[in-house]
């Protein structure tokens, strides 16, 4: 036994001695470098795939192991990513790790190390760290000549957002070189002098083309390469996905798949989308990217687990549906829809629907759609569908439609299906609305009715029925039928009552009647018209019942008062109704309505009970009157525009202002000031009544300038400020003038009569024949002694100028001859004045120039350049004389008259000369005027005058016998 | 020959040796058969009215390619274009070409041309581009039956594409895309290009065609006879 126990002690200490061995020789002598490193590249990817094995791993298990892996760039210093791998391994089995570098593996070479660790916690003793492995290169550089620049990423897929390194390497080109993305500058950094690295940073999907990048050389200008990026849009989640079936033979699986991530070039197709059902495995491709269909198999599979799963080269999406196939049943839409039975008011519909089954029970809607109205039925179907519509309108379309759904687990409501129909006509369902208006003096009688609507008509109104019957005295009933659309009938009737029944009738049959009775005797007292205020909803009235016991009550008004045909209206009201609102959309502001307001009798017979009229808006008055002005005097005159209507006015006229404007500051009493808005001050007159059409102004000045205006006015404005009319006021005296001057014309005239009568008398008494000069013994003294060539002015070279009749006395006649001073006395010299008249009767040349001497004038020609006489120097020669005046006769005349009354004039007259010029030698013989000429006129003599101005009245210097008489005269004398 | 006046034999010699020439005069033969020349002017008919299209085409589809392929002054290296056939030639060689030579060199680059122009149809994505390319290879196969038709009538044979040298448009691997987009402006460009010296080849061989003043006169004189 001790033995034994001997045995074992040294066999279990033989055993932990061995064991302590093999973990030394296992730390000195099995390193767990990673051995068979293999490093493969997967450019697209820019992935690296690793793979290596442990070769002297003891015992054939699996250990837990943590691997650590260095991945250096360009040279193996420069580490840039270190990691551990955890994975449990046997001994020589390869492991694999892959590793994605976001620089293209072609920009630069990538260096691999791996080291171990046993992390298995069995074998504590080798969770040592083993030595690195060597260095592995990975150098995938393009093959292609050192002259080219290259561009890498090649075509690279990415999704819309993603960061995305690329670089160039430019091998022995010199250049700079710039690289552009879409035509913008990119900017990056340099790896090494022949590469450069440039980050893009959530690049854009811009067209499915791709994104072109591109380098140039600078100094070339030339594109010398560049890469494709093609950015794919980013896989959406299908969204709404559903499924239903309709016949339960197929699912319908519908979803919205969102945005196409297909990329041109063959780079990525639109996504995929698989539908796969959990419950039986099955899985199926969907032909289309927004439904699929699956086909139900008869297993009585009744739930359902859908996976849809959608993906593309970058992405992959699923949505679930988990459903029972009897809660997703759409209804196919019912068919063969009808209408049986349809009469005025009622229709039964039938249907038939598809059958999903025994068991199923479908709830049908069945809607009805007329006259603006829609009403909802439910019903509940198994196979064919019925249901009774009733309370329909007579002679109305309607279009009735239903549609279904399972009644048991309502999903979705089947498609409509429907028809329309039309309801037959009935008789119309209301009497028609009658009114009349009756012309005033006469019989005649206007029915007015108004069309029924619609709902009452029941169908197109063919014609109107009018039956007249004689209260007062049985007749035979009297019918009228009128074609619709007629709205009104002329009757004309005696002076009877007559009750007036008035039907619509169309195709179905006539309406009740409305009865109107016409009495006899209308009573339409005289009833004052009371105004009212409109507004622009319409006019609120109210009237006082007169009668308790009424039928109801009338409101009647025109719509277009203005027009001829006036749009007659009408209001009917109950019997209890006092008030009401007239409104229509023909009312129009400033225009006048007028309403009357009738109350029927229980026996139908309307009175007039209250006349209103009124506006909606009253308007300012647009026009003023025309006024005519009367009775025009020195103080007063009046105005009158009686022809102003002021019911056809915008407004109710409610008076006038007269308006008067004149240089007195202060207004007249009963006016008062007023500014015009031209602020010109004026007196305002008043007058507050509309009817009052004449005004007169009194205490006005004569000889006075007034302005008038006439405007009416409203209860809240007034006319037009127009124009003012200006009226003078004449001279007080003429007036009396008139009553004084008048009696004594009329004497004159009387007088002159006289006068004529005694023609004879009167030219002895007052102008007897005129004494020839010819005859003179002052002429043939004068002819003695002077220039023979001399002659006596003829009568008709003379201009009549003026005939001055003076009556003198006889002896006074030698003093007129002397000073000027003994002629102007009046006491010895009576002048008077008559008009020039010729000496003979048969005298035919030019009219007789004789010149009364004016002593008037004599003093009033002192001015040579007023004068109207040609003035004449007596010394002037004729020649001289033509510069005064062109007219040769007026020359030889006052030539003439000069040499005339050389003999008449005294010394020491002035300068400014009358030159009497007597009458022509040529009318008459030269005995007879040469006779007369001696013989002085007993009661008068006449001379030619003809003023001689000043400046020319001097004496030439020389010694011409002519002059021998003549005498420088002083101021203010004159020749005779 | 010798001929004289009222030799009637030499008269009748010379009329007998002109008469026996007469269908080698190409104007001579147009009484019956109008030649080449309508179909050369309906060649070059159809070559300005494929230059009308093509400009509205290349504007379509190098706005697909994007920037820089349609930017105005873009002018890439012909890197991968070099299998396409070149339409600039020297203008001495040009003048010097036969109507043969000159025929069948533009057979060929159009047949080459079409066949490209088929690649491209084959990527282009939006459907519109599609159909407009679609058009255009019509109306191109139409230009080839054209040529063909002229060279018919000329009696010059088609020529024979050698076997394996159809052009194909299956980029290898290392024809990134980008360089493919170039290629594709370039076959454009060179597109562009033929249809411009082909309606120079076609006015060239249509007034080449024309009757000359000799050939008339000699028609006359022998009518005379």
């Amino acid at each position: 036994m001790a033995l034994f126990a001997v045995f074992q002690t040294t066999f279990l200490l033989t055993l932990l001695s061995l064991r302590t061995h093999q973990s030394e020789v296992l730390a000195e002598h099995l390193p767990l470098t990673p051995e068979a490193l293999k490093v493969s590249v997967n450019s697209a990817q820019q992935c690296l795939h690793l793979q290596w094995t442990v070769h002297n791993l003891p015992y054939n298990q699996e250990f837990k192991m943590i691997f650590q892996i260095q991945i250096s760039r360009t040279e193996t210093s420069n580490v840039i990513w270190m990691g551990n791998y955890s994975t449990t391994m046997k001994r020589n089995e390869t492991v694999h790790w892959s590793w994605e570098s976001e620089l293209p593996l072609e920009c630069a070479a990538h260096f691999v190390r791996i080291r171990s660790v046993v992390d298995d916690a069995r074998f504590p003793e080798w969770n040592f760290w083993s030595s690195w492995s060597s260095w592995q290169e990975v150098n995938v550089q393009d093959s292609t000549g050192q002259d080219t620049l290259f561009v890498f990423p090649k075509d690279k897929l990415v999704e819309e957002g993603s960061n995305i390194t690329i670089c160039y390497i430019s091998g022995n080109i010199q250049n700079d070189i710039s690289c552009y993305l879409e035509g913008e500058q990119i900017h990056g950094e340099q790896l090494d002098p022949h590469v450069s690295t440039f980050k893009l940073e959530n690049v854009p999907f811009i067209r499915k083309g791709g994104t072109n990048i591109y380098c140039e050389e600078k100094q070339r200008k030339a594109i010398s390469n560049g890469t494709v990026l093609f950015v794919s849009k980013v896989l959406e989640e299908p969204k709404d996905f559903s499924c239903e079936t309709r016949d339960f033979k197929t699912l319908i699986c519908t979803w919205d798949p969102g945005a196409n991530t297909a990329l041109d070039w063959s780079k990525q197709p639109s996504q995929s989308y698989t539908l796969f059902e959990s419950y039986s495995g099955k899985k199926k491709h969907c032909e289309e990217k927004n439904r699929c269909n699956w086909q139900i198999t008869q297993d009585s599979q009744e739930i359902y687990n859908f996976t849809l799963i959608t993906e593309n080269y970058l992405r992959k999406r699923s949505v679930n549906l988990l459903f029972n196939l009897t809660h997703r049943v759409h209804p196919m839409s019912p068919f063969s829809v009808q209408f049986e039975n349809i009469s005025a008011t009622s229709a039964v519909m039938t249907w038939k629907v598809h059958s999903l089954g025994d068991y199923f029970t479908l709830l049908c809607q069945v809607e009805l759609h007329g006259e603006g109205k829609m009403i909802q039925h439910n019903v509940s179907v198994k196979a064919n569908g019925k249901y009774l519509l009733n309370e329909l309108e007579p002679n109305t379309e309607y279009v009735a439609q239903v549609h279904c759904a399972d009644d048991n687990h309502f999903w979705k409501w089947s498609e409509w299906s429907g028809r329309d129909f039309t309801t037959p006509e009935a008789a119309p369902s209301e009497a028609p609305d009658v009114w009349r208006t009756m012309k005033s003096g006469s019989h005649n009688v206007t029915l007015f009715w108004k069309p029924l609507s619609k709902f009452h008509a029941n169908g197109k109104i063919l014609f109107y029925n009018v039956a007249v019957e004689n209260l007062d005295k049985p007749s035979r009933l009297e019918h009228r039928s009128i074609p619709a659309p007629a709205n009104s009938t002329e009757l004309t009737l005696d002076g009877c009552s007559y009750q007036i029944r008035v039907t619509a009738s169309n195709s179905a049959g006539a309406s009740p009647a409305a009865v109107i009775v016409v009495s006899a005797a209308p009573g339409n007292k005289e009833i004052e018209e009371e105004i009212i205020e409109g507004t622009e909803d319409g006019f609120s009235m109210s009237w006082k019942p007169q009668s308790g016991d009424v039928m109801g009550y009338v409101v009647e008004w025109c719509d277009r008062p203005q027009d001829p045909l006036c749009d007659f209206q009408w209001k009917k009201l109950g019997p209890n109704t006092t008030s009401t609102v007239i409104s229509s959309d023909a009312f129009r502001p400033g225009v006048q309505y007028n309403f009357r307001i009738y109350e029927l009798s229980t026996k139908r017979i309307a009175h007039l009970l209250e006349r209103k009229t009124g506006y909606t808006r009253e308007l300012a008055p647009s026009d003023n009157p025309h006024v005519v002005t009367n009775n025009l005097t020195s103080h007063s005159f009046t105005l009158s525009w009686k022809n102003y209507s002021t019911k056809s006015q915008p407004a109710f006229i409610r008076g006038y202002h007269v308006y008067l404007k004149s240089k007195e500051e202060q207004c007249q009493p009963g006016a008062e000031k007023a500014v015009l808005p031209d602020d010109t001050v004026c007196c305002q007159y008043k007058i507050d009544n509309p009817e009052q059409k004449t005004f007169t102004v009194e205490n006005l000045k004569p000889e006075s300038f007034y302005e008038f205006l006439v405007t009416p006015h409203t209860s809240f404005s007034e006319g037009p400020s127009g124009t003012f009319t200006k009226v003078r006021t004449p001279d007080e005296y003429p007036y009396m003038l008139v009553h004084v001057i008048v009696p004594v014309v009329i004497c004159v005239v009387l007088l002159v009569c006289g006068c004529l009568l005694k023609s004879q008398w009167m030219k002895d008494k007052c102008y007897p024949d005129i004494p020839d000069p010819y005859k003179s013994s002052v002429l043939s003294l004068i002819k003695s002694k002077e220039n023979p060539h001399r002659t006596i002015m003829s009568i008709s070279d003379c201009i009549p100028d003026a005939i001055e009749v003076v009556n003198k006395q006889e002896g006074s006649k030698i003093q007129s001859l002397g000073t000027r001073k003994s002629l102007t006395e009046p006491e010895l010299t009576k002048l008077s004045y008559l008009y020039l008249l010729p000496t003979e009767k048969n005298y035919s040349g030019p009219g007789p120039c004789i010149c009364f001497e004016n002593y008037t004038y004599n003093q009033a020609a002192s001015d040579c350049a007023s004068c109207g006489h040609a003035p004449v120097s007596p010394e002037a020669p004729p020649s001289q004389w033509g510069l005064l005046t062109s007219s040769e006769n007026l020359l030889k005349a006052l030539e003439k008259n000069y040499m005339n009354s050389l003999g008449e004039i005294p010394a020491g007259e002035t300068t400014l000369n009358y030159v009497s010029q007597l009458a022509s030698p040529m009318s008459g013989d030269k005995d007879s005027l040469s006779t007369n000429a001696l013989v002085p006129p007993p009661c008068s003599e006449y001379k030619m005058q003809m003023a001689v101005p000043l400046c020319l009245a001097s004496p030439p210097p020389t010694e011409n016998s002519d002059l021998s008489s003549i005498t420088l005269l002083g101021p203010s004398e004159h020749y005779r | 020959m010798d001929l004289r006046a009222g030799d009637s034999w030499g008269m009748l010699a010379c009329l007998c040796t002109v008469l026996w020439h007469l269908p080698a005069v190409p104007a001579l033969n147009r009484t019956g058969d109008p030649g080449p020349g309508p179909s050369i002017q309906k060649t070059y008919d159809l070559t300005r009215y494929l230059e009308h299209q093509l400009r509205s085409l290349a504007g379509t589809y190098l706005n697909y390619l994007g920037p820089p392929f349609n930017e105005p002054d873009f002018n890439p290296p012909r890197l991968g274009a070099d299998t396409l056939p070149r339409a600039t030639v020297n203008l001495e060689v040009w003048r010097s070409l036969n109507d043969k030579l000159r025929l069948t060199q533009n057979y060929e680059a159009y047949s080459h041309l079409l066949c490209y122009l088929r690649g491209l149809n084959r990527q282009a994505a939006t459907a519109e581009l599609r159909h407009s390319l679609a058009h255009f290879c019509t109306s191109l196969q139409g230009l080839l039956g054209s040529i063909a038709g002229v060279m018919a009538t000329l009696g010059y044979p088609l020529p024979q594409p050698l076997p394996g040298t159809e052009p194909t448009w299956t980029p290898g691997p290392a024809h990134s895309d980008f360089l493919q987009k170039m290629d594709d402006f370039w076959l454009l460009k060179e597109l562009q290009t033929w249809l411009w010296r082909s309606a120079k080849d076609f006015n060239r061989l249509k007034k080449k065609m024309q009757p000359p003043a000799a050939a008339v006169t000699l028609h006359l004189e022998a009518h005379g006879f």
